[in-house]
């Protein structure tokens, strides 16, 4: 570039003002540029958000400015790109199944969700609990995502994967934020947050109450088909109410932040027990607090951090299991289970760097798990496997014959980890973490990463993990129920995993992304049958893993940026040599974001899920592959600060599908949602 | 087939839907409110009518002009195509006195306004000497007496400052520069370079002749001596491998590699533009005249590089306002 041209680049803005307003615009932020840096350091340089934080493992992070641009109204539609993670559907409730790196089982307890480092899991299946019914993302700051084993680190659950939800404090939000939301299947959203300071607090509050109809596709055959009394063909059933808040209060070394979430009239899916349910519908209540407190300064060169958290989950299930005329059940088969937990956590945590060529991580903590209180209505008894026998009405039976009596666990955890730079440019980090339960007794997580910073645009790394996943209560404790049946004898499942993964920018405008890994799964929780026909949880089963990732991000131009990714994986049931299953081998996701006038931006993005085998004990033919596309058109704070968002989530009517678990009660699979559209509008004050 | 039709869903349904309308004429009324609340303020801001991200960066200067004048001052965002004559008006019914113009149109835009009023410039590089003259420029470039302070911070053993620059384009600014460096005890060697090729070849000397153990490079802001695609990486790659410090003025390229750069602290940048205008309100005339360096800034560091380079900055971590990648 001779001077000439560099002076029409950035000084002589004549030309470019005369060329009109978009040429005039693009003068501007070229002159910016050199100041803040490129448009998506702008935001960082400007004080919006913090820089994010690089875990020593394998990690994508989406900012709230990713999730606004493809118009994501619900967590799930966040974490579908991610590489490595494919978000399947269970046909109870569709509760979201986070497949990462070929792991799918139906209640998915093998990714730990955090919201600000703290567990979301509920200990009854080891999930996010059963009444989820999906989680907004307008509060969120950032979405952490962590593959592969990080149990050394984060303890239970760190299985396959691990989701870290930010959410935005005072200093994200800044000021009032009203909006609203409408779209398909009766969907609507409103809500308002606000960031501000109160005395020496710094607040941040928000509240959003929404509701849908849910999207209606239809389920040809279901599980009572053979009994001659399905509701099927009928639409599945995804209606809900949802009420959600969350509050942030900081002072000095303290914050202080509350939640809660409350789910009504949640559908139950494809039905809980594979046979639609269009009557029946959950809710439940989650309401959560920590109490922080950190000190960068605690010592010389030490920073401590203390936190106490509290989390309590309530759910109401009132299921038709098999609709009426089933099993000679004139009113349909009733199970009416509720449940309610309590988790109690204190952590104590420090980072220590006084050390030369060291940075030492301690911490240790203990938690409380209370299933406190199981109450369930019924109109059946189930003597023996396939046998179901009524009660006469629906009676009480929380007394005599529960799914499950009130149980508590307590676990405490110890864990180090040390980052040691070994020599220029090399490190290597250490760690190990012991987690001592109360029921089936103790377990050991190593960590090893070996990081090489190989160039100024390159970085290797190598990392190996092991991880656990302790036994649910459902596992361990299930009664009255002869085709789940606890075993209080079980011990955790396990996945250790080893990682090559490389991080190049070969150009200024080019970050690409390699993962290779492979994982073996041992002791898997299954329930498996006896010989006389009921169903116990065992540790039965392993599971072997390999596969790659390949990211991708371009800025072709000032106005256009090109980015996506491909995973591939191979799962294999160690019993069978059999694919395990469900799990896509082949997964596309490509993304462009295209500012085509000043505050205008348009967002496509295709989503291709490919070459889904079969479980080994399920002889269906193979589910079919599926291509979405989704458009977003933004229209940003352009006068008096306003935000206007127009979506098409398949735009073309793809008929996509998520596998229905083996055998196939559902023979054609869990539909998802064809063409839907969203509008959104949000102000700021 | 049930859900939708029974009384508690449809209960529900209502509920949510009128809060929803609810919510929705709240944004509608405050939005109203706000429209009609504009009022006299001596103080006027012309700035781009600018999309996101870029937007963020006035209405943090703005936040801080307002901060620092104790009152709300007028907002005025312009496009290439804004009515002047419409302008005019408003800033004469709003009674404004000086004009604090932002970014290249906003300064375009003022320089076609009543002279009578004053003028203040900022969020701009740099202006050609004729036009600064008239009136007080902060530049968006960082001061070098600060950039070289935060050297020797981070490297005590630093002695020369290396740069290549087009002297058409930061000759000011290296006037300035080869004072600060001396006032840290340290020598600006400093090479004039108007195009690309000829950058290049300095570069390469500059490589071929520098000590890792007590110089540095330094990267301005300059389009054709530090040019993105060419030179960058050369520059970024041969530093690297020789263990070389470099900085920059650009806070993008510590994301790329370089060993810290200062950037625009934006809040206080409004109130230092603030501060100017309040002082021609004050006297009525202009204090000061023509391009100052940016001395409100904050500092980004890249931890990876401060590694490589064997320089130990745990102790400063928190005096880092961004660090990458973070710890």
């Amino acid at each position: 570039m001779n001077r000439s041209i560099a002076r029409l680049v950035v000084v002589g803005l004549t030309v470019a003002l005369a060329a009109g307003a978009y040429a005039s615009q693009e003068g501007e932020e070229e002159e910016l540029a050199l100041a803040y840096g490129d448009k998506s350091f702008v935001t960082i340089a400007s004080g919006t958000r913090q820089p994010v934080s690089r875990a020593p493992s394998v990690a994508t992070v989406i900012t709230a400015e990713d999730i606004a641009a493809i118009g994501a109204a619900d967590l799930d539609e966040v974490l579908e790109t991610v590489p490595g993670v494919h978000v399947s559907r269970s046909p109870i409730l569709y509760n979201p199944i986070y497949i990462i790196r070929g792991i799918s089982t139906q209640y998915n307890p093998q990714v730990l969700m955090l919201v600000n480092g703290i567990p979301v899991t509920g200990v009854f299946t080891g999930n996010r609990s059963q009444i989820w019914g999906g989680m907004p993302v307008e509060n969120i700051a950032r979405i952490e995502v962590i593959r592969g084993p990080g149990s050394a680190l984060y303890g239970a659950d760190a299985f396959s994967g691990v989701i870290n939800i930010i959410t935005r404090t005072a200093a994200d939000i800044k000021g009032t934020e009203l909006g609203v939301r409408a779209g398909s299947f009766k969907s609507r959203d409103a809500w308002v947050q606000h960031g501000g300071a109160w005395g020496e607090f710094a607040v941040a509050a928000y509240l959003r109450v929404g509701a849908t109809e849910g999207q209606r596709e239809m389920i040809g055959r279901d599980a009572a088909t053979a009994l001659g009394t399905s509701l099927a063909p009928g639409p599945v059933n995804l209606g809900r109410d949802a009420i959600d808040a969350r509050l942030d209060l900081a002072r000095d070394k303290w914050r202080l932040r509350a939640g809660y979430q409350q789910r009504d009239n949640v559908g139950n899916g494809a039905g809980v027990a594979s046979a639609l349910d269009p009557k029946g519908s959950n809710s439940g209540e989650r309401v959560s607090a920590d109490l922080t407190w950190q000190d960068a300064n605690f010592g010389r060169d030490l920073d401590v951090t203390a936190q106490a958290s509290y989390l309590n989950i309530t759910e109401r299930s009132d299921l038709t299991l098999y609709p009426p005329g089933s099993f000679g059940f004139p009113d349909g088969v009733i199970g009416n289970p509720y449940k309610w937990e309590r988790h109690l956590r204190f952590n104590l945590s420090a980072f220590y760097t006084g050390f030369q060529s060291h940075k030492l991580r301690f911490g240790a903590g203990t938690q409380d798990d209370d299933l406190y209180r199981t109450r369930e209505t019924k109109n059946f008894s189930t003597p023996a496997p396939g046998v179901l026998s009524p009660l006469g009405s629906v009676v009480d039976v929380s007394d005599s014959a529960p799914f499950l009596r009130p149980h508590s666990r307590r676990v405490n955890h110890v864990y180090v980890q040390d980052e040691w730079a070994f020599a220029r440019d090399w490190y290597l980090t250490a760690g190990v973490r012991h987690d001592q339960y109360s029921d089936f007794g103790g377990t050991t997580n190593p960590r090893l990463a070996l990081v090489w910073e190989t160039a100024y645009n390159l970085t290797s790394k190598l990392l190996y993990g092991r991880a656990f996943r302790p036994p649910s209560f459902a596992e361990l404790y299930n009664i009255n129920n002869p085709v789940a049946l606890g075993n209080p004898n079980l011990k955790p499942e396990t996945n250790e995993s080893v990682e090559l993964a490389f991080a190049w920018q070969p150009a200024s405008t080019l970050q690409t992304n390699l993962s290779l890994f492979r994982y073996r799964m041992k002791d898997i929780l299954r329930f498996v049958q006896n010989p006389d026909a009921t169903i116990t949880a065992q540790n039965a089963g392993e599971q072997t893993g390999q596969g790659f990732e390949v990211e991708l991000a371009w800025e072709a131009s000032g106005s256009l940026r090109l980015s996506g990714n491909y995973a591939q994986q191979r799962s294999i049931d160690a019993a069978t040599d059999r694919d395990a299953g469900n799990a896509p081998r082949h997964h596309v996701y490509a993304r462009a974001d295209w500012r085509f006038m000043p505050a205008w931006t348009l967002n496509t993005q295709l989503n291709y899920v490919a070459d889904r085998k079969r479980e080994p004990s399920d002889t269906r033919p193979l589910i079919a592959d599926y291509h979405t596309v989704d458009l977003t058109l933004r229209n940003q704070k352009r006068s008096a600060n306003w935000d206007l968002a127009f979506t098409v989530r398949n735009l073309f009517n793809a008929d996509a599908r998520e596998p229905s678990p083996a055998p196939g009660l559902i023979p054609n699979d869990l539909p998802l949602a064809p063409r839907e559209w969203r509008f959104e509008v949000r102000h700021q004050l | 087939m049930f859900s939708p039709t029974t009384p508690g869903y449809t209960r529900h349904a209502e509920f949510r839907g009128r809060l929803a309308a609810a919510l929705l004429g709240i944004v509608l009324l405050v939005a109203t409110a706000l429209a009609w609340g504009a009022g006299e303020a001596l103080l006027a801001v012309v700035y781009p009518d600018i999309g996101e991200p870029y937007r963020e960066i006035f209405e943090k200067i703005i936040e801080g002009i307002e901060d620092k004048a104790g009152t709300p001052v007028g907002n005025y965002p312009v496009r290439p195509g804004t009515d002047i004559g419409a302008l005019k008006t408003s800033l004469r019914r709003q009674n404004a006195k000086v004009v604090i113009a932002l970014g290249r149109q906003g300064m375009k835009t003022a320089a076609a306004l009543d002279h009578s009023m004053g003028m203040v410039v900022g969020c701009v590089l740099t202006v050609p000497e004729s036009e600064a003259r008239g009136q007080p420029v902060i530049s968006l470039s960082p001061d070098p007496a600060l950039l070289f302070a935060r050297l020797k911070a981070l490297m005590p053993a630093a002695k020369r400052v290396f740069v290549v620059y087009d002297p058409g384009f930061n000759g000011w600014l290296m006037k300035l520069a080869k004072e600060a460096a001396r006032a840290q005890g340290m020598e600006l060697v400093a090479y004039e370079a108007q195009d690309l090729r000829t950058a290049l070849r300095f570069y390469q000397e500059i490589f071929s002749a520098t000590d890792s153990r007590r110089d540095a490079l330094w990267l301005p802001q300059d389009p054709a001596t530090v040019e993105e695609r060419s030179i960058l990486p050369l520059v970024l790659q041969e530093s690297w491998n020789q263990g070389l410090a470099v900085f920059s003025s650009n806070v993008g390229h510590v994301r790329r590699g370089v060993l810290f750069s200062l950037y625009p602290d934006n809040v206080a940048l409004g109130k230092s533009l603030a501060g100017l205008a309040q002082g021609i309100l004050a006297t009525g005339g202009y204090g000061k005249r023509g391009m100052m360096p940016l001395r409100d800034v904050q500092i980004a560091v890249n931890l990876r590089t401060a590694k490589h380079l064997g320089l130990n900055l745990s102790h400063q971590q928190q005096s880092f306002d961004m660090a990458f990648p973070e710890p």
